[in-house]
């Protein structure tokens, strides 16, 4: 594989397509091992002048006055301890000033300034996994491995999302299969029950849509990648790929294999452009690769942990409309005995209300089994 | 993302400051951060989430300022605020820099260039970030999230950080020149086999200048001085809006008299009262292109003697003629005497 550069298809919004792999060893190609190292952070350790002086061709005693002149300590504040949070009265950056009004404006106005727990759930969902190691070693990530950053889309379609579509943002490593992204999404049509249960609530059945609608599939580049793991996966992009070529529709060609023959190290990619991936015949994501780079001492270095849900968008969900505090679990339609229709009801309150203490349906309706949105939050 | 209000202007005053300092010395930023407090900039109340957003937002404004188009003394001034930045963030772990793969061969040069000048202070820092493995090495610069912005802020260069373009330099390399000095001498030998005297080509076959090469490379590294002194000029002075009388002006040449030229200058310079910095939409009409004329009037001015006569190597000016150069504020493009008035 050639190593290759990427650079921008349309300034500032995508790139060209590239191997994936290519671009590690392109990096690997330029750097040495201390650059690719994944060795935890040293205590800090001065290099030895003899070192320095070796690497840049000086004299040892340039090297002794470079470490003196060009220490950090010459930037820092040498006065006793200062405190971080406190913004200094007179300060000559611009940046500063600004952000002190803005801090005292808040002050103002804010009665208690503390994390929501919106905050606190991003904060932790960016920074638990930094850094971490596994036990076992041959879990450890190796050096050279590269990071995949993708946001997926989620498919639901709210008039409020409709200039920001909310997205989980995921870590992929570069030596992975497709297969182990597709396991890792989780979308609330998976877990749908199909079937109307209103005779039967007890009898909700176990299998969710996710056992029984396995078929799924990517597209990147022109190249459909369906699951073939199971038996019942279908080769949903079948359809696609004859609509293109019935007619001269100015379509490449296009191709279906198989996803779990594949890593993203052997994708042909492009950054920041949007593309799909497909399951349960219709419910479709667009998937962006927002990054892709070298690993790092700093990141998660368990395998085992990716891919790695880093960013989870919020979603409120839907409560009882008789409690108005647990989160639906039914929905209800044509029902004679609730206000509205559909109408959304907890566990609780759904066989209060439909059923007598024998367990009779009451009343006309039908009712299925809801699963919110929300429910991965 | 949004910017972080205020950073690009308390970075620009900082690099700066450090231009007009001209040096590349470490211990001179360090002088200059340490007066600014710079280390502060990360200073407020804020909870973690907020900080590292800031902190990579930071860090990303003062990358940019790390890569060509900008001039050498720019670059080497992002160097060092991108080791004062990274050291002095609060952010635990460290928010890292990122270096996209198509930047890094230009930062290869940029190591080597600095090498051979001797700037050890600089490699050291480049060595020290690297050694902190304070990079991460990625595919391209920003995160691309096809984001149609409403509003395509535009990546504009301060224009005094840029250097200046030097198209004629481009295209004239020494590669360049040294091609065509192997082809001229090869031309002039075989000249001389065919010729009826071997050591000497025939005069019927001279038809064009020998000491062309010469002469070419000669133009383009007065170009090059000429630009670069523009370049100073423009800096130091204050503009003044050109409804000012305009007074005739000559090419400024590097020579033992320009020094003094310089000096006067900007004495004269410093002695108009009542400045206006002209703003930055019209600042491309600030400095007028006007060609001297050259005439009697203009008295002395330079020009290229073409004599068989010269010496064919990079010729300190001592044979030309320097001119009395009342450099005010508006610079004009150097005379370039016709070439067939002579021969």
């Amino acid at each position: 594989m050639a190593a290759v550069v990427p650079d921008y298809e349309l300034a500032e919004l995508y790139t060209r397509a590239f191997r994936v792999g290519a671009l590690g060893l392109g990096w690997q190609r330029l750097l040495g091992p201390p650059d690719l190292s994944l060795a935890a952070e040293a205590e800090k350790e001065e290099e030895e002048d003899a070192a320095v002086a070796a690497a840049l061709g000086c004299a040892p005693g340039t090297a002794a006055e470079l470490r003196a002149v060009c220490s950090i300590d010459m930037l820092m504040s040498c006065e006793k301890e200062e405190d971080p949070d406190v913004i200094p009265e007179d300060s000559s950056l611009l940046t500063l000033r600004i952000r002190k009004k803005t801090l005292e404006r808040r002050e103002e106005t804010i009665i208690v300034d503390r994390a929501c727990r919106q905050e606190t759930l991003t904060y932790e969902m960016e920074s638990h996994a930094t850094g971490k190691r596994p036990d076992n070693p041959t879990d450890l990530i190796e050096e050279g491995e590269l990071l995949l950053i993708l946001n997926i889309f989620y498919p639901v379609i709210f008039q409020k999302h409709k200039d920001h579509k909310p997205y989980q943002t995921v870590l992929v490593l570069g030596s992975q299969k497709l297969t182990e992204l597709r396991d890792s999404i989780s979308c609330v049509s998976d877990l749908q029950i199909g079937g109307e249960f209103s005779s039967q609530p007890d009898q909700a059945p176990e299998h969710i849509s996710k056992d029984l609608y396995k078929s799924a599939f990517f597209y990147f580049e022109g190249i459909f990648y369906n699951d073939k793991r199971y038996p019942e996966c279908r080769d949903l992009s079948r359809t696609i790929i004859e609509w293109s070529e019935s007619h001269d529709r100015g379509y490449e060609n296009l191709q279906s294999v198989k996803m779990e023959d594949y890593s993203f190290n052997d994708l042909s990619l492009k950054i920041g452009f949007p593309y799909l991936y497909c399951h349960q015949g219709n419910c479709e994501h667009i998937i962006i690769i927002t990054d892709i780079r070298l690993i790092h001492h700093d990141d998660c270095l368990d395998r085992n942990l990716y891919p790695l849900l880093v960013k989870k968008h919020w979603l409120c969900t839907r409560k009882c409309f008789v409690c108005k505090m647990y989160t639906a679990r039914w929905v209800t339609n044509r029902d004679s005995l609730a206000p509205e229709d559909p109408c959304f009801f907890c566990d609780v309150c759904f066989r209060m209300l439909h059923y007598d203490a024998e367990g009779n349906k009451l009343g006309e309706f039908l009712a299925y089994p809801y699963v919110d949105p929300g429910i991965f939050n | 993302m949004s910017a972080v209000p205020g950073l690009k202007e308390d970075c620009e005053e900082l690099l700066g400051a450090f231009q007009q300092a001209d040096t590349v010395r470490f211990e001179r930023f360090a002088e200059l951060w340490r007066e600014r407090r710079f280390h502060t900039i990360f200073y407020g109340r804020m909870r973690a989430l907020e900080r590292n957003k800031i902190t990579k937002k930071t860090l990303d404004v003062a990358q940019q300022y790390f890569f060509p188009p900008y001039s050498f003394q720019i670059r080497v001034g992002a160097l060092y605020l991108l080791y004062g930045l990274y050291n002095a963030q609060l952010c635990q772990p460290k928010q890292k820099i990122r270096i996209a793969l198509k930047h890094w061969p230009e930062i290869q040069k940029f190591q080597l260039d600095l090498l051979d000048a001797q700037h050890y202070d600089a490699v050291y820092i480049f060595r020290r970030l690297r050694l902190a493995r304070a990079f991460h090495f990625t595919a391209m610069p920003k995160l691309l999230t096809y984001r149609t912005k409403k509003k395509i802020e535009k990546n504009y260069f301060k224009e005094e950080f840029k250097d200046p373009s030097n198209r004629v330099n481009s295209l004239i390399t020494n590669d360049v020149l040294e091609e065509l000095m192997n082809i001229h001498d090869h031309y002039q030998k075989m000249k001389c086999v065919i010729s009826a005297d071997k050591s000497q080509p025939d005069k019927a076959l001279s038809l064009i200048k020998d000491d062309f090469v010469v002469n070419l490379k000669d133009i383009t590294l007065e170009h090059q001085e000429w630009q670069q002194n523009r370049m100073k000029l423009l800096r130091n002075a204050k503009v003044v809006p050109e409804t000012e009388d305009k007074k005739k002006e000559e090419t400024l040449l590097k020579s033992e008299g320009s020094e003094r030229a310089n000096a006067l200058a900007r004495i004269k310079y410093k002695s108009y009262s009542a400045v206006v910095e002209v703003s930055r939409s019209r600042r491309h009409r600030q400095v007028q292109l006007e060609s001297s004329e050259s005439g009697p009037s203009c008295g002395k001015s330079p020009g290229r003697s073409k004599k068989a006569s010269r010496t064919p190597q990079p010729a300190r000016r001592s044979e030309m003629q320097v001119t009395e150069e009342t450099v005010t504020r508006h610079i004009g493009m150097p005379v370039i005497i016709e070439e067939d008035s002579e021969e």
